[in-house]
């Protein structure tokens, strides 16, 4: 008998539970990042953009564990129901913001035929997340009726944040995790690894 | 989490969850769509208003509610100080306070506020659990992903109790002496490598003890909480539709200030 | 497979396996196979493949959990139940309730039948019924594992498995874990991996045990086992009724009991409580009128879940709140770290101190390079892997290991300094016989030397044995409780 690899059909339960997991992990840190970027913003010169990108780690970095379709989409809306359980100061909005990031994520992956999980991968996803947001911000936030140089410097800086802390820094740390091994059961065994069984 | 605190159940609690968290979904693209500042004010009250009944004594309410403040600021300042407009009312430097951008600015956190306050309301009257069943048993949500955050929130003290034991360890461990306080990276990376390794072995445990207990997403299953509709889901629903329209009819017969288009 | 093969519930037939990655088979060519009605054990040294032997049997491997396997076939039992050995870990809800009801669910019981159910299964393992609605984390461990017990029962399993169920339990919730298993077993086939074999002995009617390559070195009922084998169960290190007196060296000299007052010249005590509680928040969880460690002594720390042993140790390394008055050698106890370079500590969960990406660099961590030489710490860092058995594992992560190796190397990094105090949590729990007594072996010698140590314990051949004095801990207080000296 060998094994039966089912093929299987969207995600396993094993990636969903872990997929949240990570997601309630980074709900906990958002917990704690957010009153620090709410602190930061009232000087104007949006130096808390640059902080914008921790809300999109939450699905670049799971899916850099995962590596399925969808992950990114699940991990960033598990965050933003957390959070908004949790009672974020954002409420609601939070949830759209998750959803639409987590797709503006998911859709480089996808580009990329959920092959690739590098750091070019990475970043562009994360780019991919801070464009999404900001399409949400130009309705929910008027951004557009800003002056141009805050404007320029507020979609700026956000793709910078993100790019370094959605992109790179979710990527190091995931190699990071990698070395540990916990995320080798994660992945489907190798055909050589059956082969070695004879 | 915040239900572990004693509080009287209201009405509110009673509302079917699936349908109190799609009709505070609408209400986001309900507020994007109004421009007007005085119907986003009335629109605020009266989702403050609900609050009244969520069944939490004051002094819990404000020191939830305390962020708002926080978010109000920030939202507002920023567009009144650098936004668009023609009618100046003050510069200094960079900062240029038009009409326009102020009511904005004004606008923007009412937003924000409305939403913060049905945020908070959702959790405070909301168990997960009935949440949950509620989404698999009228809107079809797939078990596999309801019970996967059902497990997931059970965890949730568990690491913050594995975080305490981590800084414990670390200070026995001698780290300080390894690893420089201000190497940031370095310092977080301790943190997070255990933490997440740790929670994610956890989750790939829990879901392996849920399938070898049965669970597939295959087979129709029956529920221990049978979640429906009821009269109270009507009134909520009129209550939505009535405040409303009042915000609405009131913000436009009524106006506070003469504007009525922010952008 | 010849005759009888209709009343094979589960079997495995030269099976192999190995996980993703690694360079060696875990099994090969294995079979076993399981009878109805059959209450099996299955005994081996720590490591050897237990916990993955059971998942294969019970169908979790591959069905759920994919590591590459083959065999040549296969009966997986049509409903299999699996209790594990961390009650922590196998429920995903936050009721009892509402977790007996997730099994229900899964089995489609209709609704109006859940609740009587729910309160049938509770009765069966002992659990109260008055508030079915009882949140999981409020449960002592024990009664953790009886709901799994319970969860697993609402599945009318075909085979139940236990693997390790009483791993993380104190005598109390033990003895009620086996009486409940015991209770529900008329008719049920069982398969029971476990170390703390005493309890249950007596009720299994086959033994199977693996050796540390994973092939089964004996196979039959329990008095052939033991008494054909011996030889065998004490070479793999395995525990086995009477392994006490047979393969422990328990402590024989008094020199270091006795030296004390002159060796030291002051007669002060090495560590001295007064007064001394530690703190959870605002409540007092471990109180100690008064309390000495002299070196040399061996305290073994015992007491129910959840009395406060183990705050009682992370108080005197002052990782809670602590107040009264706590000396070192006379002096006032500083921080944590100031003690840290004293005292050897090893946490009751060990893989929350781990912090480096090896077995090897785990423990060289704990050697300060002002102190030793490159060659000296290597040399060590060997001896104690051979010691403890790790030395095949030197460059695997720590978190790749089995739990016994985890607790193992835990324990390593707190001696291999050879600190003047050792405060160990829980050392032995989850170890083969072979390890225990290399590692009470080991503490024995440390404490010939002059170390003290302190450690929670829940077995109580090892109190008897080797310790020196026993600090009882009864609701977070300590009572003094002196052993009689074996002159
Ligand atoms: N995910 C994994 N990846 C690689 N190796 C693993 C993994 N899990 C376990 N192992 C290795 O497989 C071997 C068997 O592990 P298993 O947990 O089955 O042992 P065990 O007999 O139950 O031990 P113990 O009595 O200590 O619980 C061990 O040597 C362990 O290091
Ligand atoms: N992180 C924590 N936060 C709050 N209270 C705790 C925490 N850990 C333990 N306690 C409480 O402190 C008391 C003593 O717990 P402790 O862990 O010291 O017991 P123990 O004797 O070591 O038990 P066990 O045999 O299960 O290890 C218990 O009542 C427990 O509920
Ligand atoms: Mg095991
Ligand atoms: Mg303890």
């Amino acid at each position: 008998m060998n094994t039966a690899v089912r093929a299987s059909k969207g995600l396993k339960l094993t990636d969903i539970l872990v997929t949240i997991v990570i997601a309630v992990v980074f709900g906990l840190v958002y917990k704690i990042w957010g009153p620090a970027y709410d602190l930061m913003k009232p000087f104007g010169l949006h130096a808390e953009q640059l902080m914008y990108g921790m809300w999109f780690m939450a699905g670049t970095f799971a899916y850099l564990i995962i590596r399925k379709p969808g992950v990114a989409i699940l991990a960033e809306v598990a965050a933003a129901t957390v959070s908004a359980f949790l009672g974020s100061e954002w409420g609601m909005s939070t949830l759209y913001y998750g959803l639409l990031q987590g797709l503006g994520a998911e859709l480089f992956f996808a580009a990329f035929l959920y092959r690739n999980a590098n750091l070019w991968v990475a970043s562009l996803a994360a780019a991919g997340a801070a464009v999404a947001s900001l399409i949400l911000d130009f309705s929910y936030g008027y951004i557009d009726q800003l002056s141009t140089w805050n404007y320029v410097l507020y979609i700026g800086f956000r793709m910078i944040g993100s790019i370094v802390i959605a992109g790179v820094f979710a990527f190091y740390l995931a190699r990071a995790l990698e070395v540990t091994g916990v995320t080798r059961s994660l992945r489907p065994a190798t055909e050589q690894d059956y082969k070695g069984l004879d | 989490m915040n239900l572990s605190f004693p509080h009287h159940k209201t009405w509110l609690h009673r509302v079917n969850p699936g349908l109190k968290l799609v009709m505070f979904s609408i209400l986001f693209v309900v507020v994007i769509v109004i421009h007007d500042p005085n119907v986003m004010f009335n629109v605020a009250c009266a989702m403050l208003l609900l609050l009244v009944w969520s069944g939490h004594p004051w002094k819990r309410l404000l020191l939830y509610g305390s962020p708002f403040i926080l978010v109000f600021i920030s939202t507002s300042t920023g567009m009144m100080m650098f936004g668009k407009g023609v009618t100046t009312w003050w510069t200094w430097g960079l900062i240029h306070i038009t009409q326009e951008s102020f009511y904005r600015g004004i606008h923007l956190g009412f937003r924000a506020l409305s939403m913060a306050a049905v945020g908070l309301l959702f959790g405070l009257t909301t168990r997960p659990v009935d949440l949950f069943y509620s989404l698999m048993q009228q809107w079809r949500l797939s078990p596999k992903y309801a019970y996967s955050f059902l497990a997931a929130m059970r965890l949730m003290p568990m690491m913050v109790e594995e975080f305490q034991a981590l800084r414990q360890a670390h200070r026995i461990r001698g780290l300080h002496q390894h690893v420089s306080k201000w190497n940031m990276y370095a310092t977080l990376r301790r943190y997070a490598i255990p933490l997440l390794a740790q929670s994610i072995r956890r989750a790939q445990r829990i879901a392996i003890a849920m399938e070898a207990k049965g669970f597939t997403n295959e087979t129709k299953r029956t529920y221990y909480y049978a979640i429906g509709y009821s009269a109270v889901d009507i009134v909520f629903i009129f209550y939505f539709v009535i405040m409303l329209t009042l915000a609405w009819g009131l913000g436009i017969c009524f106006p506070y200030v003469g504007v009525w288009d922010v952008r | 497979m010849s005759q009888a093969t209709e009343d094979v519930v589960a079997s495995i037939t030269r099976l192999r396996l190995k996980f993703p990655g690694e360079q060696e088979l875990l099994f090969h060519n294995m079979s076993l196979s399981v009878r109805k009605g059959e209450k099996l054990l299955l005994l081996g040294p720590s490591g050897c493949g237990k916990s993955t032997l059971l998942q294969v049997l019970s169908g979790l491997i591959p069905r759920t959990i994919e590591v590459p396997m083959k065999c040549d076939a296969a009966v997986i039992p049509s409903v299999s139940g699996i209790v594990f050995q961390d009650p922590d870990t196998q429920f995903c809800m936050s009721y009892a309730d509402e977790e007996l009801a997730f099994v229900l669910e899964n089995n489609q019981v209709p609704r109006e039948q859940m609740r009587s159910r729910i309160r049938e299964l509770l009765i069966q393992v002992g659990l109260s019924t008055d508030d079915i609605h009882m949140p999981i984390g409020s449960m002592s461990q024990g009664m953790k594992q009886r709901l799994a017990i319970a969860s697993v029962l609402a599945m009318e399993p075909e085979v139940l498995f236990l693997d390790e169920p009483t791993a993380l339990l104190d005598e109390e919730g033990t003895t009620q874990v086996w009486d409940t298993i015991r209770n529900i077993s008329v008719d049920q086939t069982l398969v029971i991996v476990e170390h703390k074999i005493n309890e249950i002995v007596h009720d299994v009617d086959r033994i199977v045990v693996l050796s540390a390559q994973g092939e089964i070195i004996a196979d039959g009922r329990a008095e052939e086992v033991f008494h054909g084998q011996r030889q065998a169960l004490s070479e793999y290190g395995v525990w086995y009724p009477g392994v006490w007196n047979e393969s422990s060296s328990p402590r024989w000299s008094e020199s270091v009991t006795q030296q004390n007052g002159t060796g030291n010249g002051t007669g002060i005590g090495l560590l001295e409580l007064e007064h001394f509680s530690g703190l959870r928040g605002l409540s007092s969880v471990i109180y100690v009128e008064h309390a000495q460690v002299k070196p040399g002594d061996w305290i073994g720390v015992v007491g129910e879940n959840g009395a406060g042993k183990s705050s009682l140790l992370l108080s005197m390394m002052r990782l809670l709140r602590t107040q009264g008055r706590y000396s070192v050698r006379g002096i006032e106890a500083g921080s944590t770290e100031q003690l840290a370079e004293r005292i050897g500590f090893a946490f009751q969960n060990p893989e929350l101190q781990f912090v480096a990406h090896t077995v090897r660099k785990e423990l060289e961590y704990s050697l300060p390079k002002s102190l030793f030489t490159v060659e000296h710490c290597r040399e060590r860092v060997d001896r104690m892997l051979v010691q403890f058995g790790l030395e095949r594992l030197d460059e695997r992560h720590p978190y790749q290991l089995s739990l016994g190796q985890k607790r193992r190397l835990s324990i390593a990094t707190a001696m291999i300094r050879e600190p003047e105090v050792l405060l160990l949590d829980e050392p032995t729990f989850g170890q083969d016989a072979r390890n225990t007594f290399v590692m009470l072996d080991m503490l024995e010698q440390l404490r010939a030397a002059g170390t003290a140590i302190v450690m929670v314990t829940h077995d109580p051949e090892i109190v008897h044995r080797y310790c020196t004095d026993i600090w009882r801990i009864q609701k977070g207080e300590l009572q003094y409780e002196p052993v009689l000296s074996p002159s």
